[in-house]
């Protein structure tokens, strides 16, 4: 059978005109993209638009040749990632929420196979339909089963192209629907019996394989079935591990989103570091003394790097707009326990009992400005 | 005249393949090695023909200061090698380094410790140009994984990019000066014939300088012939805005305030040859071979080490890369096999193609050992981490590492460890310990069971170097009986040493800890405390660290055990390990350790944590008594440590009262609390709301008042009492004499409100809260709740033994349940008419 022709170029140019909110990573840098593949002389997989290496330097960077770092990580999970994605077996990428699984499967699929867009996104409503095919209804009830009535999914499309298909939050589907891929990570095959003769079997050609995400939060990879897990290598992505790499990279989004959110004054180096301070010690589990494993000390809420990027941006905002001036320790208590606490009673406590205990110890302006503004958490 | 200059680092294979090659190709009349000069005339000892590793243990013991340190060799030491292949190759070897117990060396325990990583802005910028986790990572990527051809130069490059980053410190000067000066000896002595100098990489650059400018000699580069600026160029150059000819500059050139060319206090001796210095007069220093083992070598095991995964290394350097890859996926999965981990042929084959692609992508002409870790983690961890993979960080693995991680560990770590040749001369432990024995008259008839007195100074000693043996795994010593922890009451001992098979060698073993006794068994207790993860066995560890009397040997034992309590999640056992800790600190006349620092740290440490954990305290009710003790030892540390370091009084007083007003937290912590918060902060119980608190919590039910209650009695009953006695007696006998306001209530009124509250509950109501009031007031004497019972009988105006109040013949709960059963009767007789009230107003 012939799948659909061609994907389109990415929903970018599809609506003309329109700006589009957020392209995908084939759009946003394909130039980097067009440069790599012209200079790209180490073998390449089958299937594969780059050879890994070129596909490792887009993701993690090559200053030299003008390649931006957009994955701020260890280097050798990438090398890992590329490596198993040549291999038959899929890529599991598990961590905490926020950690840049989803960005980092979208890296990897723009470099390997040009696209990123085959994308199913896993969900307690997910069902087969959206995994393999589905029917449009008028045709098939018109003409019958056929290649024409037939809608195919991600999987069939990334199967018959060749391509990565990326299963967003793999976990969050029911388990008999993740077990749906069992045979088609193995056999390599979609058997579609609706349609006769040759165009029943849809093959996979070289250049396809998965990366699925699944954040430990929601419903961990425990509860998966040990027959899916055996056809993935897993990686565990964590949160950056170096304060000052990222308090970089939260300083550099915020000012981005500040600025486009009409706030003039940039944010506070110091400001930021009590607060990515804070976010760092509660995801670690606050209170242990070397900043690890503190028991059941950890925050249940997400503490990621992009929750304190909008915790920080909501810092700005409040400062500048309700009082004229960068946002300060105050601003961030009072920003924190809309994020910190969420729904939780508990991370409320946990929150201020890190504030009362902790935070008044360091001696710095800031961090005694942030001790200051404990009482902000009870209003 | 030349001299050969080798940056090697400690522990590498390829370094040691390179200084194997150095010495065939340059056949040197001299090889001057980094390592411990006082050595030299005892060189042959180390030739004995031992089984690697071992190390050359030095230790040092002034009026002012201990020390002990270790250099330890194994088969791909580019040290080792040195010795081995310069002597086979008919050259003059020496170290060439300072004594290690000269101050250049204070602060340190391993000589061949990466000094480079003390100085991490260059490795970190080059990890970040080669795309890699780690300086291990980078070693493995420019220099194991590399062929041999060009080593020399992309050594001497790397040294003096790092170098050139750092500043070396005053002992690192120190050191460079002197070795510069044998360097200078032996070129003169050489008179024509090559040199070789072999050091550390880090020192390679300063000590060329040096050496160059103390005399007219020539000295030329490792690779003769080579354009070391091409090279860098090639090698290295590529990271943009690193201004080579600068970096070179900066490392060649001087440091900033240190006068190279001065090379102080350096005196030849007679025969052209640089002094050893000598330690000075009064002072016991002294080196010996130890064995030693991978296990202490590998540097996700210990802190201060070199290169990690000796077991790997080894296999490297006996077999090649690939056989050593191989093996080591062999090994790990045989292990993991042993364990019950199913490892599939599937997985193997993962693993295996995940290996060799990450070589092939990496660019490593052969498999280096990053890409076996992770290849192996790949493919056969099927689970979420809770930490990233070890050898993606430096420093040692952390307690809750992956099952199957640990096991890759270790199959890289192997299990190796050191034997001395029989004719070595033993060290310095065992002859300590033969001479400690015999003067306490221990080594005499082994048959003799001694009974220690601990109180008696004679017999204190002997059970100290008794436990000292018994903490270092020396056979033949056990404990039949004895004080079980720091506040049991017992002062006597009993020993049956008697012989036991491995004895002599277990003493040479732990001869690599110390060369005394005590110092010994504070290291190894120093490396459990590093290790245990439990608060029992922590807490065995500072009873045994006491019971061994050697808390004040070791700065490291203390701030080990101070860190370690902090990070325990359990309140019951953190607050066992206080209150035994604050026992001793506070009364110990038996092992001398009243008022000790390592005691005091543990106390700071643990007070800390327990708070930190009480404010977090979450929970089912009922009354959990262990973390009530814990409530206890905070308050007793508070109260009777003020002096000690990490106590905050008022900062704790605070946590109180907030854990007492938290209404998640459970109502024994919540009483307790309250309690701990009026000791600390209002001892008089002057501004007291108790009467307010126990209302408040009554309306939860009699439940969690009796927890509450129990929390406040297990915390503050003395205070509590006291307030009866002067509050309670004091207001009935003096009276206020103001009608309209009462006597501002202490803690007498507890009494008062609580018998209010208690006869206004139903009947059914007071039941089910019974146990739990109970409980609550077993926290009281008698004698003080027969005090309780009088003045609920003033209460009631009615005169009385109190005492007959607290006597019951039987189980209160049984005459409770009688009581209720009488309320039934009289129930059902009145419902049918049958009460006497009913009877007798019936006329007949």
């Amino acid at each position: 059978m012939t799948v659909r022709d061609e994907t389109p170029a990415g929903p970018g140019v599809a609506g003309a005109g329109a700006p589009v909110q957020r392209p995908p990573a084939e759009v946003r840098y394909a130039g980097e993209l067009a440069a790599l593949r012209a200079g790209d002389r180490d073998p390449r997989p089958p299937g594969w638009e780059l050879s890994l290496r070129a596909a490792r330097r887009f993701v993690v960077g090559d200053p030299e040749a003008g390649i931006s770092r957009k994955f701020v990580g260890n280097p050798s999970l990438v090398d890992r990632a590329l490596v198993t994605l040549a291999t038959s077996r899929g890529l599991m990428l598990v961590g905490e929420p926020g950690t840049a699984k989803s960005l980092l499967s979208e890296l990897i699929a723009a470099a390997v196979s040009g696209d990123s867009t085959l994308t199913v996104q896993g969900g307690a409503a997910t069902t087969e339909d959206q995994i393999k095919y589905g029917w449009n209804y008028a045709l098939l009830v018109a003409e019958g089963p056929s290649t024409r009535s037939l809608v195919p999914a991600p999987m069939l499309r990334g199967m018959a192209e060749g391509r990565l298909v990326r299963f967003e939050e793999i976990t969050r589907c029911p388990l008999e629907v993740q077990d749906s891929l069992l045979s088609l990570l193995s056999e390599r095959v979609v058997a579609i019996p609706e349609l006769p003769g040759a165009d029943g079997m849809v093959f996979a050609r070289q250049g396809f394989n998965v990366i699925a995400t699944a954040n430990t939060r929601d419903r961990g990879v425990n509860e998966m079935s040990a027959a899916l897990k055996r056809r993935f290598n897993f990686e565990t992505v964590f949160p950056i591990p170096d304060l000052d790499t990222e308090l970089d990279l939260v300083e550099a989004e915020v000012a981005r989103l500040l600025s486009g959110s009409g706030v003039q004054p940039p944010p506070d180096r110091d400001v930021l570091e009590v607060l990515v301070g804070t976010f760092r010690e509660l995801r670690a589990g606050a209170g242990a003394k070397d900043g690890h494993g503190g028991g059941g000390d950890r925050s249940t809420a997400v503490m990621s790097t992009a929750e304190a990027v909008s915790v920080a941006h909501a810092v700005g905002v409040r400062g500048w707009y309700l009082r004229g001036e960068p946002g300060n320790a105050s601003d961030v208590v009072a920003c924190l326990a809309g994020t910190a606490a969420k729904d939780s009673p508990e991370d409320l406590a946990r929150l201020r009992r890190y504030l009362e205990q902790q935070a008044g110890r360091r001696r710095t302006p800031q961090w005694q400005a942030l001790y200051d503004a404990r009482h902000l958490l009870d209003d | 005249m030349t001299a050969v200059f080798l940056g090697v680092r400690h522990h590498s294979p390829a370094c040691a393949r390179l200084v194997e090659r150095t010495i065939d190709e340059l056949r040197p009349a001299h090889v001057l090695v980094e390592g411990p000069a006082e050595m030299n005339p005892r060189l042959d000892e180390l030739l004995l023909g031992h089984e690697l590793p071992v190390a050359v243990f030095s230790h040092y013991r002034d009026g002012r200061r201990a020390a002990t340190s270790w250099a330890p060799l194994c088969d791909y030491s580019p040290e080792w090698v040195a010795l081995r292949a310069g002597r086979a190759a008919g050259a003059e070897v020496r170290f060439i380094d300072l004594p290690a117990w000269h101050p250049a060396f204070a602060e340190r325990t391993n000589r061949y410790a990466d000094a480079e990583v003390r100085y991490a802005r260059a490795t970190e910028r080059l990890c970040e140009q080669f795309a890699v986790d780690s300086p291990d990572a980078l070693w493995d990527r420019l220099f194991e994984a590399e062929p041999d051809e060009g080593v020399a130069e992309r050594l001497d490059a790397y040294f003096a990019l790092v170098r050139g980053d750092a500043e070396a410190d005053a002992g690192d000067r120190a050191r460079e000066a002197y070795m510069a000066s044998w360097v200078r000896a032996a070129v003169a002595a050489a008179d024509g014939g090559p040199v070789l100098v072999v050091t550390g990489g880090f020192h390679q650059p300063a000590l060329r300088r040096l050496a160059a400018s103390g005399g007219p000699e020539a000295v030329r580069d490792a690779a003769p012939g080579v354009e070391h600026d091409a090279v860098r160029g090639v090698e290295l150059g590529t990271a943009p805005g690193v201004d080579l000819d600068a970096v070179r500059g900066m490392a060649l050139g001087t440091a900033p305030g240190v006068d190279l060319d001065a090379a102080p206090g350096v005196e030849l001796g007679a025969d052209g040859w640089p002094l050893v210095p000598e330690p000075p007069s009064g002072a016991d220093a002294g080196s010996f071979l130890v064995p030693y083992s991978f296990r202490r070598l590998d540097a996700f095991a210990g802190y201060e080490s070199g290169m990690p995964s000796p077991g790997f290394y080894q296999e490297v350097w006996e077999r090649g890369p690939q056989e050593a890859a191989d093996r080591l996926l062999r090994a790990v999965v045989e292990r993991l096999r042993a364990r019950k981990v199913p490892v599939s042929t599937a997985d193997l084959v993962a693993a295996r193609s995940l290996t060799e692609g990450l070589t092939a992508l990496r660019g490593h002409p052969r498999t280096a050992r990053i890409d076996v870790l992770d290849g192996l983690a790949g493919a056969l961890i099927t689970d979420d981490l809770d930490g990233p993979l070890p050898w993606t960080v430096r420093g040692a693995i952390r307690a809750g590492t992956h099952p199957v991680v640990v096991e890759i560990l270790a199959a890289c770590g192997g299990a190796r460890t050191g034997r001395l040749h029989p004719g070595t001369p033993a060290p310095p432990l065992v002859h300590d310990v033969a001479a400690q024995l015999d003067r306490l008259g221990l080594s005499g008839d082994p048959a003799r069971a001694p009974r220690l007195d601990l109180t008696d100074p004679g017999d204190l000693e002997r059970s100290r170097a008794l436990h000292g043996l018994r903490v270092l795994g020396v056979p033949g010593y056990e404990r039949t009986a004895g004080p079980a922890h720091g506040v049991d009451p017992v002062f006597t001992e009993r020993w049956e040493p008697r012989p036991a098979d491995g004895r002599d060698a277990a003493l040479v073993e732990a001869g690599a800890y110390g060369a005394t006794l005590a110092e010994a068994a504070a290291a190894v207790l120093a490396e459990r405390a590093r290790e245990e993860t439990d608060a029992g066995a922590l807490a065995a560890a500072l009873f045994d660290t006491v019971l061994c009397g050697v808390s004040g040997l070791s700065a490291h034992l203390l701030s080990e055990l101070g860190a370690r309590v902090g990070v325990l999640t359990q309140p019951g056992p953190l607050g066992e390990v206080l209150s035994a800790a604050l026992g001793l600190w506070r009364h110990d006349r038996v092992f001398g350790v009243a008022r000790d620092p390592l005691l005091a740290a543990v106390i700071g440490g643990a007070t800390d944590r327990l708070l930190w954990l009480l404010e977090g305290a979450r929970g089912p009710g009922g009354v959990d008594l262990p973390r009530l003790r814990a409530v206890v030892a905070v308050r007793d540390a508070l109260r009777h440590a003020p002096g000690v370091s990490g106590l905050d009084r008022s900062a704790a007083a605070a946590v109180a009262r907030r854990v007492g007003r938290d209404a998640g937290a459970p109502f024994d912590v919540r009483g307790a609390a309250f309690g701990l918060h009026h000791v600390l902060a209002d001892p008089a119980w002057a501004a007291d709301g108790t009467a307010d608190a126990v209302r408040a919590v009554a309306l939860s039910g009699v439940e969690a008042l009796g927890d509450w209650l129990a929390g406040l009695f297990a915390v503050a009953r003395d205070e509590v009492t006291a307030g009866v006695r002067t509050n309670g007696v004091g207001a009935s006998e003096g009276g206020t004499g103001d009608g309209a306001r009462p006597v501002p209530e202490g803690a007498g009124s507890l009494v008062g409100v609580l018998d209010d509250v208690l006869c206004g509950l139903p009947e059914s109501a007071f039941l089910a809260g019974l146990p739990a009031l109970r409980q609550a007031f077993a926290f009281f004497p008698p004698r003080e709740r027969e005090r309780i019972a009088s003045q609920l009988l003033a209460r009631r105006g009615l005169r009385g033994s109190s005492r007959a109040l607290l006597r019951t013949t039987a189980d209160p709960l049984l005459i409770a349940r009688a009581g209720a059963l009488e309320d039934r009767v009289t129930g059902l007789l009145a419902r049918y008419g049958l009460d006497r009230h009913g009877i007798g107003g019936t006329p007949s």
